[in-house]
C-alpha cells in the first residue's frame, strides 16, 4: 500500500501503522512520551488541545509554530489523544537500515520517506486539495523570513521557487512536483528525531 | 558584504601600524618608567612624606618649590596594571579590525604573540627578564572571572544530562593522562643519554598531572564557527571545568608527595579521600553560597543598583572560601554560578541582569587576555632550560595519550550512552585538548627547592602550550570541515532549497520541542518538584513560573516591539488585498543576478533556527539577534491569532451578543470608545502585574458586550476591507494601552486608514502576559485579577467569547 496518505481516521490501516511504530520503539521511548503527553495535558483529561501546545514556550518562538501544532490535530478535532499524538510523532523516527530493504507488501510505514515528505507537504497546504498554490506558499514563506523583505520580494521568491519545482504549469505545485524538487535533499535525516535524549 | 570587505581591507593596515606603534611606545614607556621607578625609590625613602622628592635632592639640602614634577612610584601598581589592561584591550580591537582574522586565527594565538612582542621589548630595555606573572595574582584575581563567565552561561539540564560522561572524561580522563604522560616520561628519563635520570617518578608525575590541564578556551572560541552539535559542546565545555579542579587537586596532591620524605600506603588513600573532599566540599560551599545570593536578591527590588554587586560578590566569596580550606574553588564558583543563575534571573531587573552578563564578559575578557599576555611576555628571558629528548617526549606523549584517552574513555562510555559518539565526535574531543594558562601558572608555582629542574619544566610547558595553541587551535577548522565532507556541497542553484532547508528545519526543531528534553530522569524530576515547592517560594520574589522565554517578553519594552510593529509588520502581512494583485501565469524567468539576489535576501532574512544553548561566546552576548527573531515571531503571532479570534468571534458570537443586548441598559450611553477597548484588553492582559486593571474591574464586565457588538456591526459594514479591519484591530489595542494617559479617541474614528499612528505607548508587559498565563499550572481560576473571575461566572456567551481570547499564545 505504498503511497496511501495516511488519514487520522482510525481506520485498519491506521492502527496497523500504529502497531507497527509501537513494536519498533522501545519500550522507554514510549514511556518517556507518555510522560512528556501527561505532563503537556494540564487539563489531565487524557486528551491535548491546541492550547496545551501553545504553551509550549519553544514552540511559541518557532516560526512554523501554528502549522505544526495543527498538524497534530485530525481533521475538525480539537484534541489529540496519545494515540494521535504518537502517530503524527511517529513520522518523524529514523528510518533504520534494515527496513530500507523491506519489501513492499506490507503497509507503508509511517517514517517512510513519502510519508515524511507528505507530512510536510500538508503542513504548506492548508486547504487540502493537494496542491500548494501561491498563496499558501506566501503565507509559509511571511512566517519564515523577517520584516525587511517587502511583499514584492518575498512574491519574487514564491514565482521562483514554484517555478522551479512547477512541471505541468499549473502555477501550483502538487505532491509529485514535490518530491521531485525534493530528491535530492536527505529528508530522511532532516526530519528524523532520536526521540530518547 | 562585498562592500563591506572593501571597505576593511583599505583601513586596517594602517590602524593596526598605528596600534603597534602605540603598543610598543607604552610598553617603552611602561620599562623606561619601571627604570626610573627604581632609581627614584630610594629617593623617595629618603624624602619621607609630603614634599615631592627631587631627584638631586638630599635631606640636608633646601629645596626650592618644584613647578613639575615625576611622581612614579606613588602611583606604580595601579599605573602598570591599568597599561597592561590597556595595551591588551588594544590588541583585541585591533585584531579584530580585520574581519577574516578571527576565524582564521584564534585570539589567544595574537594575544600571545602580542605578549611575545612586549617581552621582547621589555627584556630588550632592562636587559633582564620581564616580571613573570605571581601566581597569587593568578589563582586570586584572573583565574575566577574566567571560571565564573563559564559557569554563569553554563546551559545546566545539557550539563547534567551529560553529567555522566563529562565526569568520566574529566576524572577519569585527567587521572589516565596525567599518570600515563608521568610514568613514560619517566621512562624517558632513565635513559641516561637525555641526561634527565635526576628527575623522579614523582617529579615526572607532577609534572604530568599539571600538563595534562586542558584549557578549550580557544576550542570554544573555533567551535562557534564549526558548528558542533549541542552535545559535543557541552561535553567539551563542561570537561574543562570539572578538568580544571582535577589538576589542581592532583598537582597539590602530588606536591605534597614530592617533599614528603616517605609515602606511606595511608597516605595514598588519604590522597584519594582528599579528592573526594575537596569536589564534594566546594561544590557544597559553593551551592550554599548560590542560595544565600539568591535569597538576597529577592529583596533587592528597592536598590537595583546594586543588584549585579551581590551576584559578582558571592561568587567570589564562594571561591575564596574554597580556596581558604584548601577545596577546589574553581568547582564552588563554578557551582555557585550555576545555582545563583536561575534565582538571581527573575529576581533580578532587566537591566541588572544585562550588567551581570556584560560585566562578567568583560572581566573573563580582561583575565583570559592578561593571562595570555603574560604568558608571551614571560616566555621571552631567561628562565628556560632546553633539552631536546625532555621537551619533544613531553609533547609527543601528550598528543598520544590525549587521543588513547579520548579513544578509550569513548569506548567504555558509549556503552552507557544513548546517543553514541561520534569518530567524528571523537576526534575534535581529542584534538581540542588545548592547554593553556593553568598548567601556566601551576609550573611557575613549582617551588624550586623541591625541583632543581624546574626551568626545564618551564621550557617544556610553554612549548606544549605554544604548540596545541598555535598549531592545534589554527588547524582544527579546516580538519573538522574536511571531516565533515559528507555533508554534500551541491552548487545547485536552486532559490527555494535554503527555504525547504531552513523549513524542514525549523519543523524538525518544533516537534523536537514538543517532545520535550525531559528525560524520565527520577532524580531530575524529583529535585523539579523540590525545586518548585521550597526553592523557588524562598528564593524568589514573584514565584509565577516562567520560563526564560517568558520573562524575555516579560522585560520587553513594549515601546519599541510596537513601534517596530508598527512600522514593519502591519504591511507585511499578505493581506488578502495584495494576493489578489496576482496575475496567474506571468512567471518570467530570472537572470542569474536575480536569482543570487533573491539568495542573499534569503540566506539574510530566513529566521534562524533556535538554538537550544547559546554557543559560548567570550566576547559577545548571543542572545540579542535570537531576542530580536523571536520579538518579531511572537508579535505576528499576536496579529494573526487576533485576526483569527475576531473573525471567529464575529461568526459564532451573533447570538450571544445579540442576546445580552438588555445588559447596554445599565451602562450610561455615550461609554467612551477607550474604556471600552480598555476592557477588551484587560481580559487579554491577564496577570496583574500592573495596576491598572483594579479600576476598571467593574466596568469590564459589562462594557465586554458592546464591544462585540460593536465589532459585529462595523464587520458587517466593512465586508470588503480586511486591511483595516486588520488595522482597527491593531489600533484597538493601542489605545487599549493608553488608558493611564487618557487619550481618548472619536468612537467614530475607527474606519480610518491606519497604517500609520503614531501614538505612543504605555509600557505594560502585555506579551508577556500572555504567554506568561499559560504556563501557570491553573485553568485560570486562581487568576490574580478579578476581570476573568467574572467573566467566566457571566453567561454561556460570554464565557464562550472571552474563552478564545483566554487561549494563550
Amino acid at each position: 500500500m505504498g503511497g496511501k496518505k495516511p488519514t487520522g481516521v482510525e481506520t485498519k490501516e491506521g492502527i496497523t501503522d500504529m502497531l507497527f511504530f509501537f513494536s519498533s520503539v522501545s519500550h522507554s521511548q514510549i514511556t518517556r512520551l507518555y510522560s512528556r503527553f501527561t505532563s503537556l495535558d494540564k487539563g489531565e483529561n487524557g486528551t491535548l488541545s491546541r492550547e496545551d501546545f501553545q504553551r509550549i514556550p519553544e514552540l511559541a518562538i518557532n516560526p512554523l509554530g501554528d502549522r505544526i501544532i495543527n498538524a497534530f490535530f485530525p481533521e475538525g478535532e480539537d484534541q489529540v489523544n496519545f494515540r494521535g499524538f504518537m502517530r503524527t510523532l511517529a513520522h518523524f523516527r529514523p528510518i533504520e537500515d534494515n527496513e530500507k530493504s523491506k519489501d513492499q507488501n506490507g503497509p507503508e510505514p509511517l517514517n517512510s520517506r513519502s510519508n515524511k515528505l507528505h507530512f510536510a507537504f500538508r503542513l504548506y497546504d492548508l486547504d487540502k486539495d493537494d496542491k500548494i498554490s501561491r498563496d499558501e506558499l506566501l503565507q509559509v514563506l511571511r512566517m519564515m523570513v523577517g520584516v525587511n523583505i517587502s511583499d514584492e520580494q518575498l512574491g519574487s521568491i514564491a514565482d521562483r521557487t514554484i517555478q522551479e519545482a512547477d512541471q505541468d504549469g499549473d502555477c501550483a505545485i502538487s505532491f509529485a512536483e514535490f518530491v521531485k524538487v525534493l530528491e535530492k535533499v536527505d529528508v530522511e535525516q532532516k526530519m528524523s528525531i532520536r526521540f530518547l535524549h | 558584504s562585498v562592500l563591506l570587505v572593501r571597505h576593511h581591507s583599505v583601513r586596517p593596515p594602517f590602524c593596526c601600524h598605528l596600534l603597534l606603534a602605540v603598543l610598543a611606545v607604552l610598553a617603552a614607556a611602561a620599562a623606561e618608567a619601571r627604570g626610573t621607578a627604581a632609581s627614584q625609590a630610594p629617593g623617595a625613602a629618603a624624602m619621607g612624606t609630603g614634599t615631592p622628592p627631587s631627584p638631586s635632592g638630599t635631606a640636608f639640602e633646601e629645596t626650592r618649590l618644584h613647578v613639575f614634577t615625576l611622581d612614579y612610584p606613588h602611583v606604580q601598581i595601579p599605573f602598570e596594571i591599568t597599561l597592561w589592561i590597556l595595551l591588551a584591550s588594544l590588541a583585541k580591537i585591533g585584531f579584530h579590525l580585520y574581519h577574516k582574522l578571527p576565524s582564521i586565527v584564534p585570539e589567544s594565538c595574537l594575544l600571545i604573540l602580542v605578549g611575545l612582542l612586549l617581552g621582547g621589548i621589555i627584556f630588550g630595555a632592562e636587559e633582564k627578564s620581564p616580571p613573570v606573572m605571581n601566581s597569587d595574582v593568578f589563582f586570586l584575581y584572573l583565574l575566577p572571572p574566567i571560571v565564573l563567565d563559564a559557569g554563569y552561561f553554563m546551559p545546566t539540564r545539557l550539563f547534567f544530562e551529560n553529567f555522566g560522561t563529562i565526569f568520566w572524561y574529566a576524572v577519569v580522563g585527567t587521572l589516565w593522562n596525567a599518570i600515563g604522560i608521568g610514568i613514560s616520561l619517566f621512562g624517558i628519563c632513565q635513559i641516561s643519554a637525555f641526561g634527565l635520570t635526576d628527575i623522579t617518578l614523582l617529579q615526572n608525575l607532577l609534572f604530568g598531572s599539571l600538563i595534562s590541564a586542558v584549557d578549550p578556551v580557544a576550542v570554544l572560541a573555533v567551535f562557534e564557527n564549526i558548528h558542533v552539535n549541542e552535545q559535543l559542546y557541552i561535553l567539551v565545555f563542561g570537561e574543562s571545568l570539572l578538568n580544571d579542579a582535577i589538576t589542581v587537586v592532583l598537582y597539590n596532591l602530588f606536591k605534597s608527595f614530592c617533599q614528603m620524605r616517605t609515602i606511606q600506603v595511608i597516605d595514598i588513600f588519604a590522597g584519594i579521600a582528599n579528592f573526594f573532599i575537596v569536589g564534594i566540599g566546594g561544590v557544597l560551599i559553593g551551592i550554599l553560597l548560590g542560595f544565600v545570593a539568591a535569597f538576597t536578591t529577592r529583596f533587592t527590588h528597592k536598590i537595583r543598583v546594586i543588584e549585579p554587586l551581590f551576584v559578582f560578590l558571592y561568587s567570589y566569596l564562594s571561591y575564596i572560601t574554597a580556596e581558604m580550606f584548601h577545596l577546589s574553588g574553581i568547582m564552588a564558583i563554578t557551582a555557585c554560578a550555576m545555582t545563583m543563575n536561575k534565582y538571581v534571573e527573575e529576581n533580578v531587573s532587566q537591566k541588572s541582569y544585562t550588567t551581570i552578563k556584560y560585566f562578567m564578559k568583560m572581566l573573563s575578557s580582561v583575565s583570559e587576555t592578561l593571562i595570555f599576555i603574560f604568558m608571551g611576555v614571560s616566555t621571552v628571558g631567561k628562565n628556560h632550560e632546553w633539552n631536546w629528548a625532555f621537551v619533544s617526549f613531553t609533547l609527543l606523549f601528550c598528543l598520544i595519550w590525549r587521543a588513547l584517552g579520548v579513544f578509550v574513555l569513548t569506548q567504555i562510555i558509549n556503552v552507557f550512552r544513548t546517543i553514541p559518539l561520534t569518530f567524528k565526535d571523537q576526534f575534535i574531543i581529542a584534538y581540542g585538548g588545548l592547554r593553556g594558562a593553568i598548567c601556566f601558572s601551576l609550573v611557575f608555582l613549582l617551588p624550586p627547592s623541591v625541583f632543581p629542574r624546574k626551568k626545564l619544566f618551564i621550557t617544556a610547558v610553554i612549548v606544549v602550550i605554544f604548540f596545541t595553541v598555535f598549531i592545534q587551535g589554527i588547524t582544527i577548522r579546516p580538519l573538522v570541515e574536511f571531516l565533515d565532507v559528507k555533508r554534500s556541497n551541491k552548487k545547485q542553484p536552486a532559490v527555494s532549497e535554503e527555504i525547504y532547508n531552513r523549513f524542514f528545519d525549523h519543523v524538525k526543531t518544533g516537534i523536537e520541542d514538543v517532545c520535550g528534553h525531559w528525560g524520565h530522569n527520577f532524580w531530575r524530576d524529583k529535585f523539579k518538584k523540590f525545586d518548585n515547592k521550597y526553592l523557588r517560594r524562598l528564593l524568589i520574589r514573584e514565584n509565577q513560573p516562567k520560563s526564560s522565554i517568558v520573562s524575555l517578553y516579560k522585560k520587553l519594552e513594549i515601546k519599541h516591539a510596537i513601534e517596530m510593529a508598527e512600522s514593519g509588520m502591519i504591511s507585511k502581512v499578505p493581506s488578502s488585498v495584495s494576493l489578489s494583485e496576482y496575475h496567474e501565469g506571468k512567471i518570467k524567468p530570472l537572470s542569474p543576478t536575480e536569482m543570487e539576489n533573491m539568495r542573499e535576501i534569503l540566506t539574510k532574512n530566513l529566521y534562524q533556527i533556535r538554538h537550544r544553548t547559546m554557543s559560548y561566546n567570550r566576547h559577545s552576548l548571543a542572545a540579542d539577534a535570537n531576542e530580536k527573531q523571536a520579538k518579531e515571531i511572537l508579535i505576528r503571532r499576536r496579529h494573526s491569532f487576533r485576526e483569527s479570534l475576531r473573525k471567529t468571534n464575529s461568526l459564532s458570537r451573533e447570538r450571544p451578543a445579540a442576546a445580552n443586548t438588555k445588559r447596554f441598559l445599565s451602562l450610561p450611553k455615550n461609554t467612551k470608545l477607550p474604556e471600552k477597548l480598555r476592557v477588551r484588553n484587560k481580559t487579554s492582559s491577564r496577570v496583574g502585574d500592573s495596576s491598572d486593571s483594579e479600576m476598571d474591574a467593574t466596568t469590564t464586565v459589562l462594557n465586554l458586550r458592546p464591544r462585540a457588538g460593536k465589532i459585529l456591526r462595523e464587520q458587517r459594514l466593512r465586508q470588503q476591507r480586511p486591511p483595516s479591519e486588520f488595522s482597527m484591530e491593531w489600533k484597538n489595542e493601542v489605545d487599549g494601552s493608553q488608558n493611564g494617559q487618557g487619550e481618548q479617541q472619536e468612537p467614530g474614528s475607527l474606519p480610518q486608514p491606519s497604517i500609520g499612528f503614531r501614538q505612543p505607548l504605555l509600557t505594560r508587559p502585555r506579551f508577556g502576559t500572555l504567554s506568561r498565563e499559560d504556563l501557570t499550572a491553573d485553568h485560570g481560576l486562581a487568576r490574580p485579577v478579578p476581570p476573568p473571575r467574572l467573566v467566566r461566572q457571566a453567561s454561556q456567551g460570554e464565557r464562550q467569547r472571552s474563552k478564545p481570547e483566554n487561549q494563550p499564545y
